[in-house]
């Protein structure tokens, strides 16, 4: 490359990263400013006199607190759940072949694509007969369906990827299959259920739409939804509190993603974390 | 796995392409495979397979907010469909979400090509840094980054506002109220969605790109081939599988696109940025017509139906040992 061309490339990267990391950058500026720097005509680009206040006022409103406990506890329950039942069908799906394997691999990926409509509707509408709404286990279900086909299928790969003379060696070694799963495979496959186990968590941490119909409740809330209903609509909205909300929200999914980013297109592909 | 064909996993196991084709499934007769499906099996059909078998049932009942009180509804027929193949506010929302759908998926699958080209010439510093940036894009929570956007976009404290002023060329822009046009909402939300969506198609086709052959493109230039038809030529034709792929799950998703559309402008102003999903949660969440709202929502599904079944197709073309 011409010393000219390479300059040329150089520079459309620059503005690229700019334009992409501005609003990420607007979202933590914003958070580290006292009020008068929020609320002003001409933008304050970097904070003049940074505090911790907006972080301080996030954490410690009312709800905050709960709704993380909320968050946590339906988010755990869901990956626990998505993975110890996932494991054992990627397992069969992907180390033996038995009748109506395939036709069970096209409902796992198209349940997978359903719109989220599908479900919220008649989930809604059993959960209030059975007098679920508002609970975890409403929530936990929902995302269970949403998250367990993909983690089926994400650690499938996984499975699929070893050798077959190392459980052929463990099963000349006289062990049962049960044995070979537990004592060669699992631990085989441990690296990739960790992958999946990060990606059910971003998946459920971040859903909005399930929390915000099947909760109904600020206590029951979980933190996407305290997240969008920060807004108040009396006083306006505190958009410093807000942003600074948002960053403690997206911190762990951004430091997640860094660490699985090289699964990240695979998982996507599978159609876990929508955009 | 889907596209592992072009990239290594995580489990620094090697790419799937050189993996052995029948990685060992065993045919000894055993029941292994029916026990360790059926925990699975049986939850997933409480939670979704029962879930779609009662979508389907409710589409056809007048369920509405009486109903989730007294548990009474009556079964209507087809009514529910009549009704809505009746109705001209389903059918605007139908031409908004493919109108809509089509410039999301356009616009990202463009960018993202441009910026996936744009990785291949860089230099190792510049490639990180924007690898970097892209990650954390792609990180960000939808909900979250609506939330910036809503912000972004405020009508007198917004930056896009004052910048658009700095221009000079739109004139006093400071109290644009973004949400309240219809033009105006569609922008931001496009950008929005865009600006979410390049870094996974980025990232996918440039994994592909790497992987074309360099001698192939050498060859071409020997012929005297200019850059852009080498791309057209050789890298094109390279990619088309992986750029066909990221194009239906881009279609996938941006036609279920729901966060964002309501937290931006709750569907409005009027129905104007109301596409199918924001019209299903409004007729069955807002106006808890919930019997209504089953049948927008098998009619969307069955329109996403024909896509996901070319999804599978590929997937399971692709799919080495399936």
């Amino acid at each position: 490359m011409t010393p000219r061309r390479r300059w040329t490339v150089n520079t459309v990267a620059v503005l690229f990263c700019l334009v992409w990391i501005f609003p990420v950058y607007w979202m933590v500026n914003t958070a580290f400013k006292p009020r008068p720097e929020v609320m002003t005509a001409t933008p304050v680009f970097v904070p003049e006199h940074p505090t911790l206040d907006n972080f301080v006022k996030a954490v410690t409103q009312q709800q905050f607190l709960t709704n993380l406990t909320n968050s946590v506890i339906v988010v755990a329950c869901t990956v626990l759940a998505s993975i110890v039942l996932g494991i054992f069908a990627a397992a069969a799906l992907s180390r033996f072949r038995f009748r109506g394997r395939r036709t069970i691999m096209v409902v796992i990926l198209a349940v997978q694509m359903l719109p989220a409509t599908a479900l919220l509707i008649p989930m809604f509408v059993m959960f209030n007969s059975l007098d679920l709404l508002g609970t975890y286990l409403a929530l936990v279900l929902a995302y269970v369906a949403t998250v367990l086909p993909f983690s089926i299928w994400v650690m499938r790969g996984f499975f699929v990827a070893i050798p077959a003379e190392i459980e052929e060696a463990a099963h000349i070694d006289g062990a049962t299959t049960w044995g070979v799963l537990t004592r060669v495979l699992f631990p085989l496959v441990a690296p990739g259920v960790i992958a999946t186990g990060i990606f059910s968590f971003i998946a459920a941490w971040n859903d909005y739409l399930f929390a915000y119909t099947f909760m109904q409740d600020q206590s029951r809330y979980t933190l996407p939804v305290w997240l969008a209903s920060f807004t108040n609509p009396h006083t306006g909205t505190d958009f410093g509190g807000q942003m600074a909300a948002s960053v403690l929200f997206s911190l762990p999914v951004i430091a997640f993603f860094l660490i699985i980013q090289r699964n990240l297109v695979a998982g996507m592909s599978a159609g876990a974390v929508k955009g | 796995m889907p596209v592992t064909t072009v990239l290594p996993d995580a489990a620094g196991a090697p790419p799937a392409a050189s993996a052995p084709p029948h990685p060992g499934p065993r045919r000894r007769r055993t029941r292994a495979p029916l026990w360790l499906l059926s925990p699975a099996g049986l939850v997933l059909a409480v939670v979704t397979l029962a879930p779609i078998g009662f979508l389907i049932f409710t589409s056809f009942t007048d369920y509405n907010q009486r109903t989730l009180f007294t548990g009474k509804y009556t079964s209507v027929g087809a009514d529910n469909y009549t009704e809505l193949l009746a109705d001209s506010a389903f059918w605007m929302s139908l031409v908004r979400t493919v109108l809509f759908t089509a410039a999301m998926v356009a616009g990202s699958v463009l960018i993202g090509m441009g910026v996936s080209h744009l990785l291949t010439r860089l230099g190792r510093g510049m490639r990180f840094t924007v690898t970097v940036v892209l990650i954390v894009a792609w990180a960000m929570p939808n909900v979250a980054s609506s939330l910036v956007w809503n912000w972004l976009f405020q009508p007198g404290y917004g930056i896009v506002n004052w910048f658009l002023d700095q221009l000079r060329v739109f004139g006093d822009t400071t109290d644009l109220n973004w949400a309240q046009d219809p033009a105006r909402a569609y922008v931001s939300i496009w950008l929005l969605i865009v600006w979410q969506a390049v870094p996974f198609i980025a990232l996918t086709v440039n994994a592909a790109e790497t992987q074309v052959p360099q001698e192939y493109k050498e060859a071409a230039r020997l012929d005297g081939a200019t850059e852009l038809a080498v791309y057209r030529i050789v890298t094109l034709n390279h990619i088309r599988p992986t750029l066909l792929l990221v194009t239906i799950l881009s279609v996938i998703w941006d036609y279920n696109v729901f966060n964002q559309i309501w937290l931006i402008s709750r569907g409005g102003p009027g129905d104007a940025t109301a596409t199918l999903g924001v019209y299903t949660f409004k007729t069955a969440f807002v106006g808890f017509h919930l019997g209504q709202g089953a049948a927008i929502s098998v009619v969307t599904t069955l329109l996403l139906l024909g896509l996901t079944a070319v999804y599978i197709r590929r997937l399971l073309r692709s799919g080495e040992d399936l």
